[in-house]
């Protein structure tokens, strides 16, 4: 029974996890749970006096509106931040053409687990690099 | 005739003896290496000694070494397949226990205690260990604490002992969660009575005013006979901001009872003096 | 007399007994570093390997530490000791400089140096054509060099043929019919809710223009126009992604089929 035992427990371990080329060190395990998604971002990391303007629209539309009906959004980045990071990282036309098609993307509840994939916040993963056409 | 197998007897004890210091010094090798914190090396030095050791002689003592460097290095995984092992080459109940007990503190900061509890409680009924049962329902309470369970884990302290530091430590902490149901039903009878209750006031007296003015205005609509117009109210602005409502009141309660443990857990590490998994 | 050759007995057999006396000896080291290679603890392998070669040079066990190295993805380091001791290690270099996945710079190499002898490299040397965009050779030299017909037939094929979507075809479909580009690029839900959304905006602009009501009409017709523009370019980038997928797709065979193949290399008995 004991010869069984040991060379299943050895069998089971020759799971090959990834190896490091470092020799490993002393290190602390932390008590704590993983922390919660972060909150929402209210800052103004622009400069210009649009990226302000914008940026006080969606804080508006944040506290006012979003906040208070709850997590709708499957999609991480939700729906206005992908707004947002749209127009950062194209320009603004580009981004609210990227919004319309995220928007009908939401809009479509059918078959999300077979497109997207889920990430750590259990929401789909769908951030705007994919679709800027660079 | 009889002499010379007699000293050869001896000769072959004399280095059977010789073999035996040399495995004991390879251990005491690893013991340094492990004092000095360099667990990398004293890994590889008992994994030396086990494959040189063919009669299992030091297979206990260096699998448990070879468990707490592991552990030291927080590498959970090696450290219970270690453990595990050591129980298995274990020649007395004292060996076998102090396994049981390593493995159970593992598992324990693993956040598989389920395994935890499965151990202790299949020590608790055996008779070996008897004597030992306040020591086992310490690490339960530890292993509730690790599940978030505080009513269950301060039960268990008490046991251990009247009046113990972790009894009254979890009992306060249980004292200050939010209870994510109480939150969800105060805001299913009063749009944002949950978010209040949950200390976001803002996002409260938000919620209400919305549930207020968009049910005004799906009941209104109906009243006026514009149906369509009632249904489109009703559920994109009524029912969005009522169900929202429940939904946040849970969340901020989650929300909250995750910043309590947590600074609970932080307590429990740095400035606990008793002992920990 | 006789006490001497007791003694003597006594000393030859109490040094012959168990070898292994002393677990840091050359001999052991390397048993020991054997059984720490053959056990995947290959960066344990690795130490104990260099402590040995601090004593004595040994090519084989030069060639086991490049092989450690491999295996734990560190091709900068395996590749120099692979060098070191060409030209008994050729094919494990080139397997590591293949792993490196510059193609370009691994087929510069293969072809600066006489590699021809050498059936692995040449199997290699084709085989990274399926991960660039040059130019593909002729069919005729990958059924000479390949045994394995079949499956690299199927890769030259889907290499020469990927079905790739056009992003200007995706584009123009939904500019003709809303949702008609993403249907085309097989994101039929996604297109169906276009037409559909895209539709009920506009009948709803229509509808409030007739009713006199101008603010809706403009305020629903812009909406429409909004997601009408927006399908477009969304058929556009699901083209893009479509293609991405398609390219991803492929490589993950290339590799599953080179790993099931062990990159055409040969077959070591270190460790039976």
């Amino acid at each position: 029974m004991k010869l069984f035992l040991i060379i299943f427990i050895i069998a089971t371990v020759q799971i090959v996890f990834p190896q490091s080329a470092e020799k490993w060190k002393a290190k602390e395990i932390s008590y704590q749970h993983k922390k919660m998604e972060k909150r929402r971002d209210y800052s103004f990391s622009g400069n210009s006096a649009g990226e302000v303007l914008s940026k006080s629209f969606i804080n508006i539309y944040r506290i006012f509106f979003s906040d208070v009906d709850g997590d709708n959004c499957p999609f991480n980045p939700s729906c206005s931040q992908f707004f947002i990071e749209s127009v950062e990282e194209t320009n603004l036309f580009q981004g609210v053409l990227m919004f319309a098609d995220r928007f009908t993307r939401d809009m479509n509840f059918v078959n999300r687990s077979g497109k997207y994939f889920i990430d750590d916040s259990g929401r789909y993963y769908d951030p705007p690099s994919l679709y800027t056409l660079k | 005739m009889k002499k010379l197998l007699i000293i050869i007897f001896i000769a072959a004890l004399a280095s059977a003896c010789k073999s035996q210091d040399e495995l004991q010094s390879q251990y005491n090798l690893a013991q340094e290496l492990f004092k000095k914190r360099e667990y990398f090396d004293a890994v590889t030095e008992l994994k030396r000694l086990n494959f040189f050791d063919s009669t299992n002689q030091f297979s206990f003592q260096s699998c448990l070494l070879m468990g707490k460097a592991h552990k030291a290095g927080a590498m959970l995984n090696d450290a219970v397949h270690n453990f595990t092992m050591a129980g298995i080459f274990s020649r007395t109940d004292e060996e076998f226990y102090e396994a049981e007990i390593e493995l159970i503190r593992v598992n324990i900061l693993r956040r598989t205690s389920s395994q935890a509890h499965k151990i202790i409680d299949r020590l608790l009924l055996d008779e070996r260990f008897i004597s030992k049962k306040d020591e086992l329902n310490y690490w339960k309470g530890w292993a509730y604490i690790f599940e978030d369970d505080w009513v269950n884990a301060a039960d268990l302290f008490s046991k251990v002992s009247e009046n113990h530091e972790l009894t009254n430590f979890c009992d306060s902490i249980n004292d200050q969660l939010y209870s994510a149901t109480l939150a969800k039903l105060l805001s299913v009878f009063i749009p944002g009575a949950g978010q209040i209750y949950t200390g976001n006031y803002l996002n409260g007296i938000f919620s209400l005013g919305w549930n207020v003015f968009a049910g005004w205005l799906s009941i209104n609509s109906f009243a006026e006979e514009r149906i369509f117009d009632g249904l489109v109210a009703a559920n994109f602005l009524w029912l969005r901001f009522y169900i929202g409502g429940i939904n946040n009141a849970q969340k901020f309660a989650e929300e909250k009872n995750l910043a309590i443990t947590n600074n609970a857990l932080d307590y429990l590490q740095h400035k606990y003096g008793g002992l920990k998994p | 007399m006789k006490t001497y050759q007791i003694l003597l007995f006594l000393f030859l057999t109490a040094s012959a007994f168990p070898q292994n006396l002393n677990l840091h000896s050359l001999e052991n080291k390397k048993k020991f570093a054997d059984h720490l290679f053959c056990e995947k603890d290959y960066l344990r392998s690795i130490l104990e390997y260099e402590s040995i070669l601090q004593s004595i040079q040994n090519d084989t066990i030069k060639f086991k530490i490049g092989l450690a190295y491999q295996r734990l993805d560190e091709y900068e380091k395996s590749i120099n000791i692979f060098n070191s001791i060409l030209p008994n290690a050729e094919s494990e270099f080139y397997h590591s400089l293949f792993l490196m996945n510059d193609f370009n710079l691994f087929r510069i190499k293969v072809n600066n140096n006489k590699t021809d002898a050498n059936p692995a490299v040449q199997k290699l040397y084709l085989f990274s054509y399926f991960f660039t965009d040059d130019a593909l050779p002729d069919w005729q030299k990958f059924s000479e060099t390949f045994s394995e017909e079949r499956a690299v037939e199927s890769f030259y094929e889907k290499k020469i043929n990927p079905g790739y979507k056009s992003e200007i075809t995706a584009a123009i479909l939904s500019a003709i019919i809303p949702g008609a580009g993403k249907i085309y690029t097989e994101q039929y839900g996604d297109g169906i809710t276009a037409f559909i959304a895209t539709g009920l905006l506009a009948y709803l602009s229509y509808s409030n223009f007739n009713h006199d009501h101008d603010f809706r009409g403009w305020l629903f017709g812009g909406a429409a126009a909004i997601f009408y523009a927006g399908n477009i370019y969304g058929s556009a980038a699901s083209a893009k992604i479509f293609n991405a997928g398609i390219k991803m797709n492929f490589e993950n065979e290339l590799r599953l089929f080179l790993n099931q193949n062990n990159y055409f290399m040969p077959e070591y008995n270190f460790c039976k």
